[in-house]
């Protein structure tokens, strides 16, 4: 009986040791790859940060003066259509319905 | 054994030296043993487990050597709804000279002479004499950084620093505020919020539109050219939950610049400053009428006359010389009627007005999430003619976040709506608290409506097509001092679309001037009138609540449709 015990426990500390021995490679692998997620989370933040001012509204109104002019108009919305894709056929409909009793 | 004649047997008794016995020492030795292995794998695992838990503490070393948050000066960006920076930490680099390292002065100033083109090098020259370091360059670019380090000269020290920045400019302004050089917020978001913004990782994230707030301050940008006032505002908030999609007031500031701001004229018009607004109260005042059931839109008022006396000393005329007599409540609101107005609220008494003031949060200050907020003037309600001239917006104040909210209460079926600018996550537990009857909303939506759609309303330019906008008008001369001055505070305060409001805008302009030259072009009906005729809502911040509805419109019915 103490045998068993103890060829248990022992068994116990060298699996418990090989398989910490196995999992070290795993963690060193995700901490590696945690230090190259962090590094592009980085690299990212600041390619959207310059996003985020290139496309903000100001400049965009800027590119559209510069190289549009008077290109881009404005649509009165009540002229917007809709596509509503209805089982095997496509019905246009009005973006905005009109009111049929009058205001 | 055959018995011999007289031959003796003697059997002897044998003791057999070798006995076997169960040996304990035996047992020591095997237990030496197994101790032994026991010993060494323990031995085995010991080393592992601290090569383990060093690799561990190693890469808790690692993080927090690299990583911003554990930096000084950290502060955690703030997002609108939509993700786009609106203040953002970053790291940079400054780049300074320790004049005791240096080996060649002369040498050091010709390669910074190389780099730094049309720099004005005398100074550096008296900064390098007089031994004490100094910066050369905070916020480098990397390019530049790169140019001095490849100098090699170990008098160049550069130092990993934290800024904030915010993309927008004046964008924001009033909302986020400014921090002071040692990382403290000192207004706005980055002061109310000054201690999560230095514990938290992830980004704050906003109500605010970056898309709409530019296209609103656009507007008023313009119109404040325009009318040359002193000051303008505008809110656009969700009617259901409060949230603030777009916040400008005018004039405001450029968060990059860290200017210090002492002029009162850039106070925040929306939280901070507080107004009589004039008739956009006559709206409240039907609308308590309504919820006590005491009228009803159709309820008539007969025989009013062009004024009405209050007390010994006092009259309340009609702005209006040509208002009927005999009007409805809805046509009391649809023409701005003063006189009604007084009437109604006689009927409905000091205490019930009082209290439904209350309920939609008008009279006491406001609870908002940045500190800046103004608080409305206490009311005494038995002084003189108070009550009759709280019911056309005269004597009481409020601040236009307030006005906003009462709006919001009123279209929204009555439920009450903590306004805010923090996007939180939606709580399904929570539930709407209704404050107001069910007729309100149906009762009041129509005749707002009719107040932009119809002639005898006096807010006509706001009919933007398709987006059936309801609202009320208030012109109402400053309160200066206790004494009403000759400058006016111009408000629209509208809810699109009527049938099913989701939105509220306000917008107020004050102390604006008469614009000669503006060409008005009429919604309701063909052609344009040149020059602004009178110096009222009606003509001034409703024509900019129109275009602003204009622009934003789109947005609105694309982005934020309900599936």
């Amino acid at each position: 009986m103490k045998k068993i015990s103890l060829a248990s426990i022992l068994i116990l500390i060298l699996v418990t040791s090989l398989v910490k021995n196995s999992t070290k490679k795993i963690e060193d692998k995700i901490f590696t790859i945690n230090e190259n997620i962090r590094s592009l989370k980085i690299e990212f933040e600041d390619e959207k940060l310059e996003y985020n001012y290139l496309s903000s509204p100001k400049k965009l109104t800027q590119y559209q003066s510069k190289y549009f002019e008077n290109a881009l108009l404005q649509i009165d919305i009540m002229k917007v259509k809709k596509i509503v894709v209805e089982e095997d056929y496509l019905k246009v409909t009005d973006f905005k319905e009109k009111l049929q009793v009058d205001e | 054994m055959n018995k011999k004649d007289n031959e003796n047997i003697t059997l002897e008794e044998y003791e057999n030296k070798f006995s076997y016995k169960k040996n304990k020492s035996n047992l020591n030795i095997e237990f030496n043993r197994v101790a032994f292995i026991f010993f060494v794998f323990l031995v085995i695992s010991t080393i592992y487990s601290i090569q383990l838990l060093h690799l561990g503490s190693l890469k808790l070393n690692n993080e927090k050597k690299k990583s911003m948050f554990h930096k000084k000066n950290y502060r955690a960006d703030i997002i609108d709804r939509n993700g786009n920076y609106i203040a953002k930490t970053i790291s940079t680099i400054d780049v300074g000279i320790k004049p005791k390292e240096v080996i060649d002065k002369k040498h050091l100033l010709l390669m910074l002479n190389y780099i730094y083109e049309n720099r004005n090098f005398s100074k550096i020259e008296k900064r390098l004499n007089e031994n004490k370091f100094f910066y050369l360059e905070k916020n480098i670019n990397p390019k530049r950084y790169e140019e001095l380090m490849l100098l090699g000269d170990k008098s160049i020290k550069s130092e990993e620093s934290l800024i904030r920045l915010y993309p927008q400019d004046n964008l924001f302004s009033h909302v986020i505020g400014q921090i002071d050089n040692d990382n403290n917020g000192i207004s706005g978001i980055e002061k109310s919020f000054d201690i999560e913004l230095k514990k938290i990782k992830e980004s704050l994230k906003l109500t605010l539109d970056t898309d709409i707030q530019f296209l609103i301050r656009k507007e008023l940008v313009k119109f404040q050219e325009i009318f040359k006032s002193k000051g303008s505002a505008a809110i656009l908030m969700d009617v259901n939950n409060g949230e603030i999609f777009s916040m400008v007031s005018l004039p405001d500031f450029n968060l990059n610049k860290r200017a210090t701001i002492k002029d009162v004229n850039y106070i925040n018009r929306i939280t901070k400053g507080t107004y009589e607004l004039g008739s956009v109260f006559k709206t409240f005042t039907i609308a308590a009428g309504i919820n006590e059931e005491i009228i009803e839109p159709d309820t008539e008022f007969l025989n009013s006359k062009k004024f009405i006396r209050c007390g010994s000393r006092h009259k309340i005329r009609e702005y209006d010389e040509d208002m009927p007599s005999d009007l409805t409540v809805e046509q009391i609101l649809i023409r701005s009627g003063n006189v009604g107005s007084v009437r109604i609220i006689k009927k409905i008494g000091v205490e019930k007005h009082k209290s439904f003031l209350k309920t939609i949060g008008i009279l006491d200050k406001i609870d908002f999430d940045i500190e800046e907020v103004g608080k409305p003037q206490k009311i005494n309600w038995n002084e003189g003619c108070k009550l009759e001239t709280i019911s056309f917006g005269h004597g009481i104040t409020t601040t236009i976040l307030q006005l906003a909210k009462g709006y919001s209460i009123i279209s929204n079926g009555g439920y009450d709506i903590k306004p805010t600018i923090i996007k939180k996550k939606i709580d399904k537990k929570h539930k709407r608290v209704k404050i107001l009857k069910n007729d309100v909303s149906k009762k009041i939506s129509p005749i707002l409506r009719k107040i932009v759609s119809t002639k005898e309303g006096t807010a006509k330019q706001a009919n933007v097509a398709g987006y059936h906008v309801g609202g009320k008008t208030g012109t109402a001369q400053q309160s200066i001092d206790k004494k009403y001055s000759k400058t006016k505070i111009n408000t629209f305060a509208s809810i699109f679309p009527t049938e099913n409001p989701k939105y509220a805008l306000v917008v107020m302009i004050e102390s604006p001037k008469l614009a000669s030259e503006y060409v008005y072009k009429y919604r309701n009906k063909e052609g344009s009138y040149t020059g602004t005729p009178y110096n009222t809502a009606g003509w001034t911040s409703v024509e900019v609540a129109g275009k602003i509805i204009e622009k934003i419109g789109p947005i609105l019915a694309t982005k934020y449709m309900e599936n």
